[in-house]
C-alpha cells in the first residue's frame, strides 16, 4: 500500500545535545532514527576538552596536582590518590600508616558522594524528582565532614606526595561514625522509593545488557563490569594503600542490565560504609607525612603506571619522566572514555527513552572523557 | 543599567518598576552546566541551599523558556559556538551569570600556551554578574543571584522601597 | 599462570619479553614490538583473555613511542607493549580485534597526528573537526592554537 502511494521510508537524523538535561554534561549524540527506533548513535565528544595532558607537560609535578581534582570532580580524591601514588613510586617514598588510613577514609567518603549523586541525577533523568533531594541531603552531610579537613566541597586537592598535609581530629571520626549510622537508616527509604518502584523496574529490567565479551573487547571497568557478573575491583585484584587491611566484599550482578548496575552501586555504598567504620575503629597514630620529601620534586627518569578503583571504574595514570621538574608525558586513562565507547553498540535498536536510561546507567562524567 | 536590548523606547513608569520586580523574583535559569560548577549549581537548587525560595528554582532545559543563563564551567573552543547560539535563542530580557573562575577568565585552565579553551564567557556573550570560586559555594551563587536581582530592580532586596547606595 | 602463558604466546611471535619491576613501574611484563607486528600481538593478548587497558603515544622528538597496556580480569598481570614509530610513518589499526581501541586511536591521531591504516572512522575526537594542529607534539607552537 505504501509503495502504491509512492511514499518513501527513510531514516532521519536527530541531534541530542551538547546542551541537554540528560546528557550529564556536554555530550552530543547524533542519532539516526527509523521512526521511534534508533538505528545508529554516534557520540561526538570534545566539548569539554581542556587540555589536561598538555598542561601536565607545561608545569611541574606539584603544580599539576590541582588538575587531577578537576578531571573527574565527583570522585576527585581517587584521582589525587593515583597521581600521588605514582609520583611516590618514582620518588621512592613510603607513606606512613596513619596517612594511608586517612586517605582510604576520605576516598571512601568521596565514593559515596559520587554514587549518591549518580543515584539522584539518574532518577531525575528518568523523571523522578524526589530521590534527587534525598541524595543531595545525604551528600551535604559528607561534604560538611570533608570540608572541615580538606577545605573544599567538590574539587579536592587534599593529598600531597608523601602523605596528607592536615590531620583529622576526633570530631571528624565522631562525625564519620554518626554519618555511617544515619546513612544505614536511609537504605530503607531508598528501597521503598526506588528499588521497589514498579515504574523504575519496568524501565530498568532487561534494558541495556552488557555482555562479558563486550567488557573484554572495550575495556569496561567499574560497576558496569560488575553488573555483568565479573568480580574485578582493583582494590581487591591489585591492592594499594591500606585496602588489604579492611574486610569488604565486591558486589556483583548477574544479568548485566540497568537494574543490576543500580543494585551494584547501592551495595558498593554499603561496603564503603563498612570500610569507613573499620577505619574509624583501627585508626593508628603517628606522622602523616613521609620523611625526607624533597622540596623540589625531580624524579629519576623512568615510567610508571598506577591504577586505582574510582566510582566509575579503573583510573590509570601513566607518567613518563625524563628527570626534569616537569613531567615528560602524563596519560590519564579514564574509565568513562572506555565505558562511553561501548555506547554506540548498546544504543542500536532501542527507543529514545531507553537510550537516556542506558546512558545514565553507564555513569559517565564528560570532562573525564574529554580531559 | 543596560540590558542587551538597550534603552526601551517607551517608558512605562511605575509599571516598569513592577515588571522589573516580577522579573527579578522569578528568574528561570537554564540547565547549562558545562563542568564542575554544574554540581554546585545543582546543590544550590537542592534542598539545603534552596534557590526556589528566591523564585529562581525552575530550571528549564530549553533556552526559549528561560531568561537567565548561568554559565557554569569551562567554555572550550569547540563549545563556544553552541554557547553563543543558545544565548541568541533566549528571548529578551535575558541575563547571564558567569559562575566559577573558568567562566570569568578561564580559571585554572588559562596559561600562556593553552589551545583548548575560551578564557572567559564575556569574550563571546555579555555577562551581567560574575561569581568567583573554583567551584563557588552554593551560597556564593545565591549571592550572585541576589546581586542580579538588585541589578534588575535597581533597589536593594531587604530595603524594599529605598534606593541602593552604590 | 597467566604470566607464563603470555610469555610463551609472545615469545612465539619472536618478540623480546622482559620481566617488569612491578613495585617500581606497575608492569609485570614489558614487550618491544614492531609496528607491523601489532595486530598479531593484539590477537595473542585477546586470546589469553586480556583487555586493552590503555593506549597512548609519547613524542620523543625524533620518533614516537606507542605504548599499549593490557591487563586481565582474572589474574593480575599487566603487560606494557612499546612500539617505536618513526615520524611521518603510519601504524596498523587493532580496532578490528579490540573495538575499544577505535577511540584510543582516534585520540592519538587527534593529539599527535599519527595515521592508522584501515581504521573505520579516523577523524578528530577531542578537538574541533576543522582544527589544523596536533597539540601534544613537542614542537607545537602555542600561537597556533590561540586566537
Amino acid at each position: 500500500m505504501i509503495e502504491l502511494l509512492g511514499i518513501e521510508e527513510k531514516t532521519y537524523t536527530l541531534n541530542l545535545g551538547p546542551q541537554h538535561p540528560s546528557t550529564h554534561g556536554v555530550l552530543r549524540v547524533l542519532l539516526e532514527m527509523d521512526g521511534e527506533f534508533i538505528t545508529k548513535a554516534e557520540p561526538v565528544i570534545g566539548y569539554g576538552h581542556r587540555g589536561h595532558e598538555h598542561m601536565a607537560e607545561n608545569r611541574n609535578y606539584m603544580q599539576f596536582l590541582p588538575n587531577l581534582g578537576r578531571v573527574d570532580y565527583l570522585h576527585a580524591l581517587a584521582y589525587n590518590h593515583a597521581y600521588c601514588m605514582a609520583v611516590e613510586k618514582l620518588l621512592g617514598l613510603t607513606v606512613p600508616e596513619r596517612a594511608e588510613f586517612i586517605r582510604v577514609m576520605t576516598n571512601e567518603l568521596n565514593r559515596i558522594t559520587s554514587h549518591l549523586l549518580w543515584f539522584g541525577a539518574y532518577l531525575m533523568d528518568l523523571g523522578a524528582f524526589t530521590p534527587f533531594l534525598y541524595c543531595f541531603d545525604d551528600r551535604e552531610q559528607i561534604l560538611d565532614l570533608l570540608d572541615r579537613i580538606t577545605g573544599s566541597r567538590l574539587t579536592y586537592c587534599y593529598y600531597r606526595f608523601g602523605g596528607v598535609p592536615t590531620d583529622i581530629d576526633d570530631d571528624f571520626v565522631a562525625g564519620c561514625r554518626a554519618f555511617v549510622k544515619r546513612l544505614r537508616g536511609r537504605w530503607r527509604d531508598y528501597d521503598n522509593l526506588v528499588t521497589k518502584n514498579v515504574i523504575f523496574i519496568n524501565r530498568a529490567r532487561g534494558v541495556g545488557l552488557i555482555t562479558r565479551d563486550q567488557c573484554v573487547k572495550y575495556g569496561i571497568t567499574g560497576p558496569n563490569l560488575r553488573g555483568s557478573g565479573i568480580p574485578y575491583d582493583i582494590r581487591k585484584s591489585e591492592p594499594y594503600s591500606a585496602y588489604p587491611l579492611f574486610d569488604f566484599e565486591i558486589p556483583t550482578g548477574s544479568r548485566g542490565d540497568i537494574y543490576d548496575r543500580y543494585l551494584v552501586r547501592l551495595a558498593e555504598m554499603e561496603q564503603s560504609l563498612r570500610i569507613i567504620e573499620q577505619a574509624c575503629d583501627k585508626l593508628p597514630g603517628g606522622p602523616i607525612m613521609a620523611e625526607k620529601v624533597p622540596k623540589r620534586v625531580k624524579p629519576a627518569a623512568g615510567e610508571v603506571y598506577q591504577a586505582v578503583e574510582t566510582a566509575r571504574g579503573e583510573f590509570g595514570i601513566y607518567i613518563v619522566s625524563q628527570g626534569d621538574v616537569n613531567p615528560y608525558r602524563i596519560k590519564l586513562r579514564t574509565p568513562s572514555f572506555a565505558n562511553m565507547s561501548l555506547f554506540p553498540e548498546l544504543a542500536v535498536d532501542t527507543l529514545v527513552a531507553d537510550l537516556v536510561a542506558i546512558l545514565g546507567s553507564i555513569d559517565v562524567v564528560i570532562p573525564e572523557i574529554d580531559r | 543599567m543596560e540590558t542587551k536590548t538597550g534603552e526601551p523606547l517607551i517608558h512605562l513608569g511605575v509599571l516598569e518598576e513592577a515588571l522589573n520586580l516580577a522579573r527579578a523574583n522569578s528568574l528561570w535559569p537554564m540547565t547549562f552546566g558545562l563542568a564542575c560548577c554544574a554540581i554546585e549549581m545543582m546543590a544550590a537548587g537542592a534542598a539545603r541551599f534552596d534557590l526556589d525560595r528566591f523564585g529562581a528554582g525552575v530550571f528549564r532545559p530549553s533556552p526559549r523558556q528561560c531568561d537567565l543563563m548561568i554559565v557554569a564551567g569551562t567554555i572550550s573552543k569547540k563549545m563556544a559556538p553552541a554557547v553563543v547560539r543558545l544565548y541568541e535563542q533566549m528571548p529578551a530580557p535575558k541575563w547571564v551569570i558567569a559562575m566559577g573562575n573558568c567562566a570569568i577568565s578561564g580559571g585554572p585552565f588559562y596559561y600562556p600556551t593553552q589551545y583548548a579553551i575560551v578564557p572567559g564567557a564575556d569574550l563571546i556573550i555579555p555577562v551581567d554578574v560574575y561569581v568567583p570560586g573554583c567551584p563557588p559555594r552554593p551560597e556564593t551563587l545565591i549571592e550572585g543571584i541576589l546581586l542580579l536581582e538588585e541589578k534588575i530592580t535597581g533597589r536593594g532586596r531587604l530595603r524594599k522601597f529605598r534606593d541602593v547606595k552604590r | 599462570m597467566l604470566k607464563d602463558n603470555l610469555q610463551q604466546a609472545l615469545a612465539s611471535l619472536n618478540l623480546e619479553v622482559a620481566e617488569g619491576d612491578y613495585a617500581k613501574t606497575g608492569y609485570h611484563l614489558e614487550v618491544a614490538a614492531q609496528p607491523a607486528q601489532m595486530p598479531e600481538v593484539a590477537q595473542a593478548m585477546l586470546g589469553a583473555g586480556c583487555f586493552l587497558e590503555s593506549f597512548t603515544a609519547v613524542d620523543l622528538n625524533e620518533s614516537f613511542d606507542l605504548v599499549y597496556h593490557f591487563a586481565s580480569f582474572e589474574e593480575l598481570c599487566r603487560t606494557a607493549v612499546h612500539v617505536p614509530l618513526g615520524k611521518k610513518k603510519g601504524m596498523p589499526t587493532i580496532s578490528h580485534i579490540y573495538p575499544g581501541a577505535d577511540w584510543y586511536e582516534r585520540e592519538v591521531f587527534d593529539l599527535f597526528g599519527i595515521h592508522f591504516f584501515d581504521h573505520p572512522n579516523l577523524k578528530r575526537l577531542l578537538l574541533p573537526e576543522d582544527a589544523d594542529f596536533h597539540p601534544l607534539l613537542k614542537d607545537f607552537g602555542a600561537s597556533q592554537g590561540n586566537d
